[in-house]
């Protein structure tokens, strides 16, 4: 066997846990990996070392003083004592200091709940203050964007600071004035309308500055959160979505180093309403033979749909939104009859995040354009060949409520069209035979292909209003009624259908893609990796 | 064959009612010139409340006579019969207010956790007991109801003695 080429390992002692992390790791990232969580405010991983909070000085044996965790990196045979009572002391003196100018309004505080200055005060906090004097005012500020500064909140940790020069490369804050008169200061005329400036928030460690579509609409506590997958590009960004009473409130990064680190552009953070939407489809319908379409009941509108595309060439027109699971089923309808498969896309500006290799809100704004191509979908350009004897079924394609020219036309010739999906367009419901209701991303499970050929999962977080079943699910149920092929029971066993039948998915199974995904077989050879260097 | 019974002969002073009925008499009498009374004489007098009586809520207000509550949430969090129903919003002037506050009180227990936990002293128990209806839905006090109940509020604990020692 051949040596290890990789980091040099080195072994140290954290609260009595014996760590062993590659040569060069900070000390607060060891603990880490012992499960010992040093209180910091300062230091994030996804931004460089500052050191300016003081509230990481940990104990190490045979240091004269207390060490700052976030900037000294481990050595050998190190001995750490995260809560001796000399560090506990210090950082108690910190926090005190902290409080100093910080205002008591919690109860208004947006961040409360989730507030890192609130946590380590009541962890190891004092119970009341010294200080007599009048706190610091100075009024709130608008940011610009979707940004609000709060500075008495502020304790100057720097992370917008330094996420904004160092990772947007758009240096636009700053720390004003010095001493207890210091603030963080926006550039003459710049406001923080950059396409990533929205992650300051989730950066601040603090409610100094928040989310104006946030402000003041729900309690931290109060939301149920979820592992999802951002809709907004093909980028695939791993998100939180939080929902409250059934509705979405926001969403939020979730780390994934292979994908975004620890962030999400405004694009996608703030493109969650028609996730909320009220118009939803929630009945399934059937056009009788007054020709209206009118509630029916489930079996009759798949048996419905079964008869209206049976025996014809069957054509999908589907949604780049749509999961890996629905796009394979309905695949599998439009190739078992000879039929063509088309999704449309929006597009939009490219924006980069300079600081992060290869993340970018991407010009596809769609998740799973990727995944519909290597699934056999083609990208919808000028006016699709349908024949009057052919069926179309819509998957929840609703680019602008329109249906392609071509497809109109052929309707008017005789081809049928089956409608399954989110909402009910008027171009759709006028002319659709049977309209079977889906749920949205957010209320079913699945998977997602983005564009570099990263299978990953998505959770659901809410329920599906009236009827409505996952695509998945009515796929197979009409798949199962027009060539007698067995249902399925679960995504994981459409996935496991998927992988059996499609080269590109092979090897990969549902279980195993954790929540953080993995990579499509031979993504180098689809030409899904990276070629070029993306960071600017 | 016939039953027999047989019938005491027993002196008049023992089956005579004269004399029960006006010793009965007597004691009616004893009552309406004794002047300790035991019936209160609800409603015109009422009861003397203790100071940590504990009824249906009451919201305090502002000298603007708006609502004290700020919306933080911590009621609705700590009520353990889930009564509370609140919708954060927020005013003209920028400032976090309840949109929507209600509390049922047919599922209220009274324990008070919502006074006790109130960062604003907004939310109250009242002392106060006459809270008839003429509807089920008249017991989901909204803001409104609840910021014009006048009735004083509760202690919680007697501030002499804390901890009822």
């Amino acid at each position: 066997m051949s040596e290890t080429t990789g980091p040099k390992m080195v072994t140290l002692t954290i609260e009595g846990r014996t760590a062993v992390v590659p040569e060069g790791t900070s000390l607060i990232e060891a603990a880490k990996t012992v499960g010992v969580l040093i209180p910091h405010y300062c230091y994030h991983p996804g931004l460089p070392v500052a050191g300016v909070c003081r509230m990481c000085l940990v104990d190490v044996e045979k240091f004269p003083k207390l060490a700052p965790a976030c900037a000294t990196t481990v050595m050998e045979g190190q001995v750490v004592h995260v809560h001796s009572e000399k560090a506990r002391e210090a950082r108690t003196g910190v926090l005190e200091f902290l409080l100093i100018n910080h205002p008591l309004d919690c109860p208004v505080c947006d961040q409360s709940g989730e507030c890192e200055l609130q946590d380590y005060t009541f962890q190891e906090g004092r119970a009341e203050s010294r200080y007599e004097e009048p706190k610091r005012f100075n009024p709130v500020e608008d940011f610009g964007g979707d940004v609000l500064y709060v500075p008495n909140r502020c304790i100057l940790c720097t992370r917008c600071v330094r996420f904004m020069g160092d990772v947007a490369h758009d240096p636009v804050l700053n720390v004003s004035e010095r001493g207890d008169r210091a603030f963080i200061g926006k550039a003459d005329g710049h406001d923080l309308t950059n396409v990533w400036a929205g992650n300051v928030v989730d950066l601040c460690p603090v409610g100094a500055l928040l989310s104006k579509d946030f402000l003041n609409k729900a309690r931290a506590w109060e939301l149920d959160r979820s592992a999802s997958i951002c809709t907004g590009c093909s980028q695939g960004c791993n998100i939180t979505v939080e929902t409250r009473d059934n509705t979405v409130v926001r969403l939020k990064p979730r780390p994934n180093e292979a994908v975004n680190q620890y962030f999400m552009c405004e694009h996608g953070r703030l493109d969650y309403r028609w996730i909320n939407r009220r118009d939803r489809l929630d009945q399934p319908q059937v056009r009788r033979a007054d020709g209206a379409l009118r509630v029916a009941d489930w079996e009759e509108a798949l048996d419905a749909a079964a008869d209206t595309l049976r025996g014809r060439r069957v054509h999908v027109l589907a949604s780049a939104n749509a999961s890996n699971e629905a796009l394979f089923l309905a695949e599998r309808l439009m190739a078992a009859s000879g039929g063509r498969g088309w999704f449309r896309i929006a597009r939009g500006a490219e924006a980069p995040l300079p600081g992060v290799p290869d993340l970018s809100l991407r010009a596809e704004r769609a998740a799973n354009a990727t995944g519909a191509r290597l699934l056999g979908f083609e990208e919808l350009t000028g006016t699709p060949a349908i024949a009057p004897a052919d069926a179309v079924l819509v998957l929840d394609d609703t680019l602008d409520g329109e249906l392609p020219a071509g497809l109109v036309e052929a309707l008017v010739r005789g081809a049928t069209l089956v409608h399954a999906g989110t909402t009910l367009p008027a171009a759709i419901a006028g002319r659709a035979s049977v309209v079977l209701p889906l749920t949205n991303h957010t209320e079913e499970e699945g998977t997602f292909t983005n564009l570099r050929g990263r299978v990953q999962r998505f959770l659901q977080s809410r329920t599906a209003p009236g009827l409505a079943r996952p695509s998945w699910f009515v796929l197979g149920d009409l798949a199962e009624r027009l060539d007698a092929s067995a249902g399925f029971a679960l995504p994981a066993e459409v996935f496991g259908a998927m992988a059996s039948a499609h080269a590109a998915f092979s090897g990969l199974a549902y279980e195993r893609l954790g929540l953080r995904g993995l990579p499509v077989l031979d993504a180098e050879a689809r030409g899904l990796t990276v070629t070029d260097a993306v960071s600017a | 064959m016939t039953i027999r019974v047989k019938v005491l002969d027993r002196p008049i002073e023992q089956v005579s009612y004269v004399r029960s009925t006006l010793s009965g008499l007597m004691t009616t009498l004893k009552h309406l010139v004794d002047p300790h009374k035991v019936t209160m004489q609800y409603p015109e007098e009422k009861w003397e409340l203790s100071p940590r009586w504990r009824g249906t809520h009451r919201m305090l207000t502002t000298e603007s006579g708006k609502a004290k509550c700020v919306a933080c949430g911590l009621c609705p969090t700590v009520c353990p019969a889930n009564c509370i129903k609140l919708v954060p919003g927020e005013d003209e002037e920028g400032n976090r207010y309840p949109l929507l506050f209600e509390i049922d009180e047919f599922r209220c227990i009274f324990c008070g956790y919502c006074q006790e936990v109130c960062p604003e002293e907004a939310i109250h128990l009242g002392r106060h007991y006459e809270n008839a209806e003429f509807s089920r839905e008249a017991f989901v006090y909204d803001l409104e109801r609840l910021t014009a109940q006048t009735h004083p509020v509760s202690d919680l604990w007697d501030p002499a003695d804390p901890k009822s020692e």
